[in-house]
């Protein structure tokens, strides 16, 4: 019971999420946004929310076991319950029953994301340039001629992708966008054909219910 | 051997350095370089510039933090471009964070049209011209129920509104009055725009991507899943090329401004990639 | 130089500089900024989750407009929190399998369509295809480099055969292809790396000092 049933679940809801795709008849295609809407929508929200949970469980642990660096477990979790705090009370446009602002100095949802979030994140993704730099410096070598290929192909496409590789020569620019539209085409084509295939081998075998190891998450059984 | 030994083992803070010196220097002292557009740019602003009066453009604005100095660009152009041209757009996102940078760009170049804008007509109205309908949760339940209608999809807009009482909802119920949908986005999406919202109702979909992804999506450009393709910075300058070339918009071009610090951090790395290759090779040798 | 005075661009340009400050070394600042990040990021996530799916679509139409059939997808939800209960998390298999189920079938004749049929479509050699290109003659033989391409690469990921004779030939092909296609990604993650430190150097330099516009 305790696995069968989740398991005829996964066989009855695939069948439903595959009928839509192949039955343009009305009744299917109504039933199938009623079970969209009403059904699956909310409990993709409550899935989210577990995320959450899971994310706090994790840092009131580290810090009830001081576990290292137990302290910025305490940044992360007045950071959320402050920032949650402004958006659910102070609204996503400021009009809530917080007040977000004092003076001319505002603290709603949408400032503490933009001066926040956004630099945070962008930062984050800007330092791999200069991994990205030093790695290639010390790994990147010609050792044979796969790797040259690759190189060369790289070093095509860096410079024609710019106004630089234009000034070098009109045809430069062309040739690296022939190196996408071909060689490129070719081998993404050849990996995503292979991947499709495996994507759908997998889907297949969690509906009819040969693949199980997501019932692993059940606990015991 | 000791200037070999040393090819080989250049400091990574002299490398970190170099890269801050020659991206900082053009940004500091400009020098405009011009761009060649390319076809898979051009394919999509045509796509865009002939969807017809009665149907809109669907913008899927999946621009977050991490990746909008490359994408928020394109974003700005493809949004100059509709409100240039009329075109109705309805903004949306899959996901939360790109919600904040969305709102900006329409903000932004809400006012600039507005700004010069002499009546009522010209001017860029919410609800009449464009609709942000910001986000509602999973992305395919979404690709699939804008497929049967939008508005019971989205309820209420980005600002709380119901979507049923606005304007220009009253004519753009689902995909059929949809002339193109344009993803920009640093992941995924595009794909599934194509695997979903185009196999089940022949929704026309273009996209605007990161460099890192670009090589992946051109198989969809190839087989004309894609009505045309945007890849990286340079796609962004290319679709701003166009805006300025053809509708006449003579605006700061953002991604246009920093193509002279990405060719020389382009230089300085294959420099250095070739430092460490002579050092290889000259090394091997002596073995 | 014209620095700036205002709060907030302050707070932008310390958060910008303690990431940063990771070139160096790992360091507090970093750790604090990284903690930062994570806690504002799920913060903004659950406004919007509470203000534009919970509230309109749940908890509005059962409490205001007393639709009771939402009790129904509340109680499954809720089952996702039985993770939590040792004695009857299996419960949590319930919603699990509901939703991957039918996420996993919608996905199947998606898949098939855009990611086989359609790049099949695109790879054989026919008419259409040669004039896609728009370089006249030339169409003709990128298509059958295309074509070539395609079918070796997926040689070389064919392990249930010993690579050897036409196998061997066709993955030794297979490769050049990849290693063409790899070294143009590469290219392109130059410029998408160098792009985002561009922006954030623009930010640094234009509203926090105020040397570039």
């Amino acid at each position: 019971m305790k696995r069968t049933f989740p398991l005829i679940l996964v066989f009855v809801f695939g069948i439903l999420g595959i009928i839509p795709f192949i039955s343009p008849h009305p009744t299917i295609q109504g039933n199938d946004e009623f079970l969209r809407n009403n059904l699956l929508r909310i409990i993709a929200a409550f899935a989210l929310v577990l995320g959450l949970g899971s994310l706090l469980k994790v840092h009131t642990d580290k810090i009830k076991r001081k576990m290292q660096n137990w302290q910025y477990s305490w940044v992360l979790i007045i950071t959320f319950l402050v920032t949650s705090i402004i958006g659910l009370f102070g609204g996503i446009e400021g009009d809530g029953i917080l007040p977000t602002r004092i003076g001319s100095f505002q603290f709603d949802i949408w400032t503490i994301y933009w001066h926040t979030e956004v630099p945070l994140g962008s930062t984050m993704f800007a330092l791999l340039a200069f991994f990205m730099a030093s790695a290639a410096y010390r790994a990147f070598r010609a050792r044979s001629t796969e790797a040259t290929l690759l190189l060369t192909a790289a070093f095509i496409v860096m410079l024609g992708v710019l106004p630089l590789g234009n000034s070098i020569s009109p045809h430069l620019p062309s040739f690296a966008q022939w190196i996408m539209d071909v060689p490129n085409v070719a081998a993404q084509r050849g990996i995503l054909i292979g991947v499709a295939f495996g994507m759908l081998a997998t889907a297949l075998k969690i509906i009819l219910g040969i693949e199980r190891n997501w019932l692993g998450g059940g606990g015991a059984e | 051997m000791k200037i070999v030994d040393s090819l080989s083992r250049i400091d990574r803070r002299i490398i970190y350095l170099m890269l801050a010196i020659v991206v900082i220097f053009p940004l500091i002292f400009r020098s405009p370089l011009s761009v060649r557009v390319m076809p898979p740019v051009e394919k999509l602003y045509y796509a865009i510039d002939e969807i017809p009066d009665d149907k809109a453009l669907i913008l899927n604005y999946e621009i977050d933090p991490q990746s909008q100095p490359e994408l928020d660009p394109m974003g700005f152009a493809v949004i100059r471009h509709a409100f240039q041209r009329r075109i109705k757009v309805l903004i949306m996102c899959l996901y939360v964070q790109p919600l904040g940078l969305a709102q900006n760009a329409l903000t932004q170049i809400t006012n600039e049209f507005n700004s010069v804008a002499q009546t009522n007509a010209d001017s860029i109205i919410y609800g009449r011209d464009y609709v942000y309908l910001g986000w509602v949760v999973s992305p395919l339940l979404v690709m699939l129920g804008m497929g049967e209608s939008i508005t019971n999809v989205y309820k209420v807009d980005y600002y709380g509104n119901k979507t049923d009482t606005l304007p220009l909802m009253a004519k753009i119920k689902n995909y059929n009055n949809v002339g193109l949908l344009v993803s920009i986005s640093s992941g995924d999406p595009p794909k599934w725009w194509v695997e979903y919202a185009q196999n089940r109702f022949g929704l026309r979909v273009g996209a605007g991507v990161t460099a890192v992804s670009g090589a992946e999506f051109y198989p969809y450009l190839q087989t004309g899943q894609f009505s045309g393709l945007m890849v990286g910075m340079k796609g962004a300058a290319e679709y701003e090329e166009m805006v300025e070339e053809k509708l006449g918009i003579k605006i700061r071009r953002r991604a246009s401004e920093a193509l002279s610090s990405l060719t020389y951090a382009h230089l300085v790395l294959i420099a250095f990639i070739i430092i460490g290759n002579i050092g290889f090779f000259i090394k091997r040798r002596q073995k | 130089m014209n620095i700036s005075y205002d709060f907030w661009i302050w707070v932008s340009a310390v958060m910008t500089l303690a990431i940063f400050s990771f070139l160096y070394r790992d360091n507090p600042f970093y750790k604090i900024a990284e903690h930062i990040f994570v806690g504002v990021t799920n913060g903004w996530g659950v406004t919007f989750y509470w203000h534009r799916v919970l509230w309109p679509f749940l908890f509005d139409p059962l409490f205001n407009q007393h639709k009771f059939l939402f009790i129904i997808p509340f109680v499954i939800g809720m089952l996702y929190f039985t993770r939590f209960i040792p004695r009857i998390s299996w419960l949590v298999r319930i919603p699990i399998g509901l939703s991957m189920g039918y996420y996993v079938g919608a996905s199947i004749p998606a898949g098939i369509q855009a990611y086989i049929i359609k790049q099949i479509q695109g790879t054989i050699l026919t008419p259409q295809n040669f004039q896609a290109w728009h370089a006249g003659n030339m169409g003709i033989v990128w298509s059958i480099i295309l074509f070539i391409g395609v079918i070796c690469t997926l040689s070389y990921f064919y392990f249930s055969r010993e690579q050897k004779g036409v196998l061997k030939v066709s993955a030794r092909i297979g490769i050049i292809f990849i290693m063409i296609g790899f070294g143009a990604a590469f290219g392109y993650t130059v410029m998408a790396r160098v792009s985002l430190l561009i922006g954030r150097l623009q930010f640094l330099l234009g509203p926090w000092l105020g040397i570039i516009d």
